[in-house]
């Protein structure tokens, strides 16, 4: 089928057997109640029965997950139990933050590659609603010491040392300096992880960074931004996405049931956009909320399996995984990471970046997806920051998230990594045609690339 | 020859209970041999009072009394015994050796220690209450308790005068009277167990105990009320008004049917801080003989051994085994649908709903889902369980993971030809081997099977609503099904706690076959002037119905009742003639009953009745009822067809073979009157010869469809009974 230098097939390679996601929906809307657990559960179980995939095969289980629930530590275990994996089967979770979920199917080949494993579930999942607020030592005392109060005079007690630590903190909050008011702050967790904690700046201000230094003006990410959703939303209306998409009957009545992404606008307009004040900037800003990716709940699974044993009990796969990439980056641009991490990926490959019929980019910001574009194109960000001879290539908008990104459906950090694969796979099968990169950039300095090759 | 036999008898016996020394604790273990479970049958406790002789002689400090079975410590007196004796003379005699044995306990000079890992039930219960203080383990399958109301008679080996000395009057009532068990926690809580402990720690746990008390010395413990309130209601004002409540309650929920509860409370109230407990087992020994000789005794007895006859069986006559289910589809995800992925969910199976739409679908979810919730609030199941079991039940609206199913069962609209068009689909997207089961009430199982590409593998599995409370499933054999399917689904529908019976196929099947000409003899008695209350009450509280019959004609659906009595008219001939009202009812269709919240009765959005739609009579061009009949009529003119049409599908048609499985279909699927044994056991005690003779009266009064046929009138004839 290649005429490009890729490897020829191999009983071990490791291919994509199928892959199905929740619908992402915004975070504090549809799904802000179900926990992060259960969309893992509802995805995996259901891509099981679409594949009538045979459970007892699956030899481990690895879920990306960035919040890490407190009453789910190790996710990926729960998510497994919950769909149906035997409890003999391993399973575990891994957190490499906005590529957790890239970072599962890249474990996944590594194991099948070495001849550690044969059927892998790779997925993510995130429930950024449900992220929580973290209180002051002294405040999660306070709440402690209540909660195993037993005696009405120890309670009242406790309720009475918690009232004393509220107060305490909202008179810190008032009385010192904004630098020093950390330790009276309840923490609200999404908040500190979506800010670099080697270099102090929100992904907003990231975003900002390279929208300057690559002089990317508003209307420019704008513009883009409302492409994203135009092909979203295009693509809710073929039918395009319900492909990759199982609904999620909402607990505890089932009284409703999400069967689309809930970000993509059908109305959304350049006046619309235009309106919305820079967040991260205020004064000279361009990064707005509108050409940003919301904060999002969503799960992603797919499953790989070595091709001999895929053959072996009659699964057809879709695509085969050629390789994969990691490199790290100034913690400050984090956005560029695709531009480092995808030339990584495609050497792997054998491939090039013209080369590729489809490019899932992960869209964070519309400035860093602009900026990436750019730095790919730049013989002189090559030759500096790659130590490459020349530019990796340039990318065709008409090949670039051709349903949309992150800025309509919305990023759910940890699952985002297995969405853009699973996008990027059922695109080729829809298309026909052959090869393509999915990359995203990921907080704290690093990009992560996939490759993969149509098989359908 | 049979001097060996009798030997290795006694050999088996003497090995059934041993002693075995331990530091000077006597370890008492129960094992029967050749038995799967301890209990007390005559030769067991012969041997125990030898044993219990033995040890106090032996010159032991304490006695710990376990079990080598590992989910039974003594499940309570032989059964069968007690349904073997006749005379109260009889009861007399095995009582009081009972008494005696119990005694030796009470009374030995060294403490007596019961070990309790498993169930201990009814005999096993009062065993150790007669010793001087228990422990158990904290293994699921630890249950104490008294269930011996359930079979119409009382605790007899003194659980009625010891429990409530160990527990107090109230705790003791609410197990004695509901004849229920408590696991280890709440017998903790109780007082009726000393200590809960690990099964695997409780035996050391149990000889460690067993020295300290001795050095003690023995001690008894007997019920101290906990505070002032429950020291007040020790005293006699409140203990009468206590005492009161409990058989005025008892007598409603019962309508008298059940002379048991009652006797037992009696006895508690009479017995309850006696100080000569001779005096008071005596007590105990008279009502026992009272209640033991009944025929509501005997019934109940018969029905006992009639559930658990199932568990034997296995649906088919070959040794063909039923293959293992893990996962089942279920089409068409209504009450129905979701009713069954619950009770197989619940027993561990994953399920996959499939409907037209999502709502549809969600629906079924609901329903499971609700049904857990209200056991979380009851505490039953906690919320990880619940969350563990709703997993296992997904839905879709396509044949999305079929292959992986090894049963589907077929809940969809009662249409033969789209249920063939839709099981034919199925069996495409289905692994060959995979059995599809149609839960069709009226449709022609066999007919159904021409759309299965392998009719072998399709049979009929009949479940009734509320299928999470109703026990029977009805396994419909086809003329092609297999052995192997048939097998299945009668393991299946067992693994889900169900008692299946397997059922021809034919109109209506077993059991609502035998329900349909009841129903409509209801709708007859409108008709000629009496009314809804009086038809219900008579039924319900005079029979023993558990509800009468136009409520369950509301329950069911109006429009059903009238569109199924049509089939069986069809079918049947004129044996099933609809009256005037049954049609001019179908023209209202507002009135459909509950889910309507307007039929005979009017509901609230709750769905509680409140009371008879006085209108109803008006709208089906009836006066004001006269209530002229006699309550003997009423309940002749519904209960004697329904015993005719019996006759009919079992004797002549072989609907099924036994009348065993016709009584069975009878109180599990409609809730026939267990004290009654059954509709044949019902027919047998009143006789075949008067039935004749009352259908024949009927007939001529009302008209042919209450001719006696001819099996009947063979019995009638020959004066034999249905139970040979």
């Amino acid at each position: 089928m290649s005429t490009k230098s890729v490897s020829p097939k191999s009983p071990r390679d490791v291919v994509i057997v199928d892959g199905l996601r929740t619908p992402f929906a915004k975070a504090d809307t549809k799904l802000k109640t179900v926990h992060p657990a259960e969309l893992g559960r509802v995805a995996l179980r259901e891509l099981f029965a679409r594949t009538n995939f045979d459970v007892n095969l699956v030899d481990e289980v690895i879920i990306g997950n960035t919040g890490s629930p407190s009453d789910a530590v190790n996710i990926g275990r729960v998510v497994a139990l919950g769909a149906g994996v035997p409890q003999r089967t391993s399973a575990h979770t891994v957190h490499r933050n906005c590529a957790s979920a890239l970072e599962s199917i890249s474990t996944g080949f590594d194991k099948i590659k070495a001849g550690m494993a044969d059927a892998v579930v790779a997925g993510g999942t995130e429930s950024m609603s449900q992220m929580p607020l973290i209180y002051s030592a002294e405040v999660t005392k306070a709440i402690a010491a209540l909660g195993g109060a037993r005696s009405p005079a120890q309670q009242l007690g406790a309720l009475a040392g918690l009232v004393g630590a509220d107060m305490k903190a909202i008179m810190g909050l008032l009385t010192t300096s904004p630098m020093a008011r950390a330790p009276y702050k309840p923490r609200i967790s999404i908040v500190e992880g979506l800010t670099d904690p080697f270099v102090g700046k929100n992904m907003g201000e990231t975003a900002e960074l390279l929208a300057k230094e690559w002089t990317l003006s508003r209307k420019e990410q704008d513009e883009f931004a409302l492409q994203s959703h135009q092909r979203a939303v295009a693509a809710m209306k073929n039918g395009v996405m319900a492909e990759e998409i199982t609904p999620v009957y909402l607990p505890p009545n089932f009284k409703e049931v999400v069967e689309a992404d809930i970000g993509p606008r059908d109305g959304q307009s350049m006046e619309a956009l235009a309106k919305l004040k820079p967040i991260f900037d205020r004064k000279n800003g361009t990064v707005t909320a509108g050409n940003a990716c919301p904060i999002t709940d969503g799960a992603a699974m797919v499953i790989l399996m070595s091709r001999e044993k895929a053959e072996k009990y009659g699964y057809k796969p879709l695509a085969r995984v050629l390789s994969y990439g990691f490199a790290g980056l100034e913690p400050e641009r984090m956005g560029l990471g695709p531009v480092y991490s995808s030339p990584i990926a495609l050497r792997r490959a054998g491939l090039e970046l013209k080369d590729m019929d489809y490019v899932e980019l992960n869209e964070a910001f519309a400035a860093q997806v602009l900026a990436c574009l750019r730095a790919f194109e730049s013989d002189k960000f090559a030759r500096e920051k790659l130590d490459l001879p020349k530019a990796v290539g340039s990318i065709d908008m008409a090949k670039l998230n051709v349903n949309g990104g992150a800025i309509a459906l919305g990023h759910p950090v940890g699952a985002t990594g297995t969405r853009i694969v699973l996008t990027l796979m059922k695109q080729l099968k829809r298309s026909g045609k052959e090869f393509g990169l999915a990359t995203l950039c990921i907080g704290g300095g690093q990009g992560g690339a996939m490759v993969i090759q149509n098989e359908a | 020859m049979e001097i060996t036999h009798e030997k290795e008898r006694n050999m088996s016996i003497e090995e059934s209970i041993r002693i075995v020394p331990k530091d000077g604790i006597a370890l008492i273990e129960f094992d029967l041999v050749g038995e799967k479970v301890n209990k007390f049958s005559t030769p067991v406790m012969v041997r125990f009072k030898e044993v219990l002789e033995e040890v106090s002689r032996g010159g032991f400090q304490a006695a710990v009394i376990v079990s080598r079975k590992s989910s039974i410590f003594i499940a309570g007196a032989d059964i069968e015994e007690i349904r073997a004796m006749k005379k109260a003379d009889d009861f007399k005699a095995a009582i009081s050796k009972a008494h005696e044995i119990f005694g030796l306990i009470e009374s030995m000079k060294i403490p007596v220690i019961a070990a309790v890992n498993g169930a201990c039930m009814g005999g096993g219960c009062e065993m150790i209450l007669a010793c001087d203080y228990r422990l158990a383990s904290d293994d699921p399958s630890t249950k104490i308790g008294l269930p011996e109301v359930k079979l119409g008679i009382i605790p007899g080996f003194g659980g009625c005068v010891r429990l409530p000395r160990v527990i107090g009057y109230q705790a003791a009532l609410d197990i004695i009277v509901k004849g229920g068990a408590v696991d280890s926690r709440k017998a903790e809580k109780l007082g009726l167990v000393d200590g809960v402990y690990h099964p695997s720690l409780l035996e050391a746990r149990a000889l460690e105990f067993a020295r300290e008390v001795a050095a003690k010395g023995k001690r008894r413990k007997t019920y101290k009320p906990k505070g002032a309130v429950m020291a007040a209601m020790e005293l006699f004002p409140a203990r009468k008004f206590v005492i009161g409540k409990w058989k005025s309650g008892t007598l409603e929920q019962t309508s008298g049917h059940y002379p048991a509860p009652l006797k037992a409370i009696d006895v508690v109230d009479q017995t309850y801080g006696m100080s000569d407990i001779n005096r008071a087992l005596q007590i105990e020994l008279e009502a026992f003989c009272e209640v033991a000789v009944t025929d509501v005794s005997k019934n109940l007895i018969n029905v006992f051994f009639l559930m658990e006859s199932v568990k034997k069986k296995t649906g088919v006559a070959s040794d063909v085994k039923a293959k293992p289910v893990k996962a089942i589809g279920v089409l068409g995800a209504g009450t129905m649908g979701g009713g069954i992925a619950y009770v197989a969910a619940d027993r561990g199976i994953d399920v996959r709903l499939k409907d037209i739409n999502y709502g549809a679908v969600a629906l079924g979810l609901r329903h499971a889902r609700e049904i857990w919730s209200k056991l979380v609030k009851r505490k039953k199941i906690d919320a990880y369980d619940l969350n563990r079991k709703m997993s296992k039940v997904t839905g879709g609206l396509d044949f999305a993971g079929f292959g992986q199913l090894d049963v589907v069962v077929e809940a969809i609209v009662e249409d033969m030809n789209i249920k063939k068009k839709v099981i034919g689909e199925t069996a495409t997207h289905c692994r060959p081997d995979c059995i599809i089961a149609t839960n069709t009430s009226s449709l022609s199982v066999t007919e159904m099977a021409k759309g299965h590409p392998r009719p072998e593998n399709f049979v009929g599995m009949h479940f009734f609503n509320p299928v999470h409370k109703m026990p029977l499933v009805e396994v419909i054999r086809g003329e092609k099904s297999s052995d192997e399917a048939v097998a299945t689904i009668f393991e299946l529908s067992k693994k889900m706690g169900k008692l299946p019976v397997v059922v021809k196929d034919g109109p209506g099947f077993l059991v609502n076959r035998i329900l349909v000409p009841y129903l409509i003899e209801a709708a007859w008695l409108l008709q000629d002037g009496m009314s809804i209350e009086t038809v219900d009450r008579r039924y319900k509280n005079e029979f023993g119905m558990p509800m009468g019959p136009f409520t369950l004609m509301d329950e069911i659906g109006i429009d059903v009742c009238i569109k199924v009595s049509k089939i069986f008219h069809d079918s049947l001939g004129d044996r099933i003639m609809i009256p005037p009202v049954m049609k001019k009812l179908s023209e209202n269709k507002e009135r459909l009953g509950k889910k309507s919240r307007k039929g005979f009765y009017l509901y609230d959005e709750k769905g509680k009745s409140q009371g008879v739609d006085q209108s109803v009579y008006a709208e089906l061009g009836l006066g004001s009822p006269s209530d002229r009949l006699s309550a003997d009529e009423t309940i002749r003119r519904g209960i004697f067809p329904m015993i005719n049409e019996a006759a009919l599908a079992l004797i002549e048609e072989h609907v099924v073979e036994t009348p065993d499985e016709v009584d069975l279909g009878m109180i599990t699927g409609t809730g026939f009157p267990p004290f009654r044994g059954g509709l044949l056991r019902y027919a047998d005690s009143v006789g075949a010869k008067l039935i004749c003779d009352e259908l024949e009266v009927l007939a001529g009064k009302y008209g042919e469809r209450f001719k006696p046929c001819t099996p009947l009138k063979n019995l009638a004839k020959t004066d034999r009974k249905f139970y040979a």
